[in-house]
């Protein structure tokens, strides 16, 4: 960093997110001496990022169009807090062009590229349009205006099944579908639309020619605030369920030096033609040593911090230094990666039944610390786990030296990890880490649905076990054990006997 | 949350456990379990409040209901999508386990379901007979 940390007073960062990444925003502050400012909705009062903010403005109810989706209502709250900077995180309205240029003319700084560049790179379409001209690969499709059912099935049958339908304003999964035949083509184009309408506003999808043993690998990229780009190299996001990722990690085991190369370059390239400012990722399909581009995202990434791993790095604090044009970015001839860093996605939802979403207060949380050991939590234990929102408890963050020694190092670290209250996926990213498709790192993006599409099978208790649960149970007993139930009950309608979770 | 050491056959086990509306979670040997206070029953399979009645159609989730896609009267196959419903942002669809003709359907479009509610029913092949 250019500049370790900001002078000017007057500074103040408004933080338009919510759980663990409004966390990860709020230390970079503090370490630049930035106070903040949390938008927060109703329920989040009980959170760990409102607690550790310095100001809090509530900006709305729970569901997501009332609060974290309203651009006045974030505009409103920043600006009565007398926020100077506004950080959209990911997610929510993190890549949406109208808000960054709402920010604008309310006289606050947007952490991230232009409303301009947002709104080229951003929407799919004209993303795919503009990486068309800068010459790189993309997967066959249509991206047309035309959105109406009789077309979209129409270019579905063109292109040929396999066909994703996608949401042109998305991401994480949210409106994307795969069509297997043209029976079910015109219900899931339907089902896209509706969801992509939910969950963004904008109902337009695209479509493309489904690549069934590909990988997903993405590229870094960083401009600053004189136009020069750089990339951090890769991330490879390929273990995904339902086109959501799980477990990421960088480098990518998957590409030889020349391919890695390429797309690096590709990736320079396309963020420098949009005169690109801030982090922002390229993604990629790679398939029989091919690549397509998949879409860009102008904004922080969910599984950033597997970079910064590789890297030492810090892609928040560069943001916000961008932002306030303090800092010049590292020369592309600083940025050697050393070692593996992998991330483990940690959900509230149950491994043993299809993966469903659980909800409920966090009776314990332990997070075991150890050298090379990180984790991005936006709850503490009393903390509850809403459907309000994502059901993302927390991201575990492992480096070591080499890839073999970093997946045992998560494997002990998701066994110490604890979690009571709601189930979770720990037993699941534990067999996903523990498969020989990953361990040998030739998994592609049917993994999930080739071997685990209905989660795990049920288990038995050990003897150990079931004489562990018994102690405990007689100290609970013999009142010898804390936290004994005193304030309301949780719902527990799948608590009969013993249950693995 | 309470941290516990006990012996079991020479071996030192140590984990954590909390007690929380009768239920009891414990966690050793990388492993969570729940327990219900007082039951003697063990290894029930994870259902979630899914019904194992093929013939019906039970809410895997709490959520809201999208779309009736099979109404009553609908000659179906095991597979064919019922009902599709929302959870968490995302959607779902609740498919057919069994072939038959839908008999009954017991929510609609725009409806909050709690968890383990019987949405439909499919009158199994078999039973038409």
């Amino acid at each position: 960093m250019a500049k370790t940390g900001v002078k000017n007073s007057e500074v103040k960062l408004a933080i338009a997110n919510r759980g663990e990444v409004a966390v990860r925003i709020i230390l970079a502050a503090q370490e630049l001496g930035i106070p903040t400012v949390l938008l927060h909705s109703e329920v989040d009062v009980g959170t760990r990022a409102y607690r550790m903010a310095d100001e809090k403005v509530c900006i709305g109810p729970a569901t997501t169009a009332d609060s974290y989706l309203r651009i006045d209502r974030n505009i409103e709250g920043a600006k009565a807090a007398g926020a100077t900077m506004v950080h959209p995180g990911f997610g929510f309205l993190s890549e949406n062009a109208d808000f960054a240029q709402a920010c604008i003319d309310a006289g606050l700084i947007f952490v991230g590229p232009k409303p301009e560049t947002i709104r080229a790179l951003g929407d799919k379409i004209s993303a795919k349009q503009l990486i068309e001209k800068a010459n790189v690969p993309t997967v066959p499709g249509y991206a047309g205006a035309d959105q109406s059912l009789e077309t979209l099935v129409a270019h579905a049958q063109r292109i040929g099944y396999p066909v994703i339908v996608k949401a042109a304003a998305g991401g994480g999964g949210r409106g994307m579908k795969v069509i297997r035949s043209k029976a079910e083509a015109p219900e899931l184009i339907a089902s896209a639309q509706r969801e992509a309408k939910a969950a963004f506003g904008s109902a337009v999808v695209f479509l493309e020619k489904y690549l069934d043993h590909a990988k997903h690998i993405e590229f870094q990229v960083f401009g600053d605030f004189t136009g020069r780009c750089v990339h951090l190299f890769e991330r490879e996001c390929t273990v995904q369920r339902r086109h959501q990722k799980i477990v990421e990690e960088s480098l990518s085991p998957s590409l030889t030096p020349e391919l890695r190369a390429q797309m690096a370059a590709a990736a320079v390239g396309l963020a420098e033609k949009a005169g690109y400012q801030g982090a922002g990722t390229v993604e990629f399909l790679v398939q029989d040593g091919e690549f397509y581009f998949l879409e860009m995202n102008t904004r922080l990434q969910v599984e950033h911090p597997v970079t910064e791993m590789v890297l030492g790095v810090d892609l928040v604090k560069a943001q916000i230094l961008t932002a306030l044009k303090a800092f010049r970015i590292w020369k592309q001839s600083e940025l050697t990666p050393r070692g593996h860093s992998i991330e483990c996605r940690v959900y509230a939802e149950d491994s043993y039944n299809r993966g469903l979403p659980s909800t409920g207060e966090l009776l314990g949380l332990h997070w075991p610390e150890g050298p090379g050991r990180r984790y991005e939590v936006g709850f503490e234990a009393g903390d509850e786990v809403t459907a309000y929102y994502d059901p993302m408890i927390a991201k575990v963050i492992v480096w070591d030296e080499d890839r073999p020694r970093a997946i045992r190092k998560m494997l002990r670290t998701l066994d110490d990890s604890v979690i009571f209250g709601v189930k979770t996926n720990l037993p699941y990213l534990k067999a996903i880490l523990s498969h020989p498709d990953f361990v040998e790192g030739t998994m592609t993006t049917q993994f999930i649905s080739k071997y685990f599409p209905e989660g795990l099978e049920s288990q038995e208790p050990t003897e150990e076990m079931t004489q562990f649960a018994q102690a405990a149970m007689k100290m609970v007993d013999a009142g010898s054990a804390g936290a004994v139930g005193s304030g309301r009950t949780i719902e527990t309608p799948w608590a009969q006997g013993w249950r693995f979770v | 949350m309470r941290i516990i050491e006990i012996e079991v056959n020479g071996k030192t086990v140590k984990g954590y456990a909390v007690m929380r509306g009768g239920v009891l979670w414990t966690h050793a040997n990388g492993e969570t379990w729940t327990t219900e206070t007082g039951s003697k029953r063990r290894g029930g399979k994870a259902g979630g409040g899914l019904s194992q009645n093929p013939g019906e159609i039970a809410a895997p989730m709490p959520g809201k209901i999208i779309k009736i896609s099979a109404p009553e009267g609908t000659v179906v196959k095991s597979g064919d999508v019922i009902i599709v419903m929302e959870a968490m942002k995302m959607e779902y669809t609740l498919k057919a386990q069994a072939s038959g003709y839908v008999s009954e359907i017991r929510a609609q479009a725009g409806d909050q379901v709690t968890l383990g509610a019987v949405l439909a029913k499919i009158a199994v092949e078999s039973e038409k007979k």
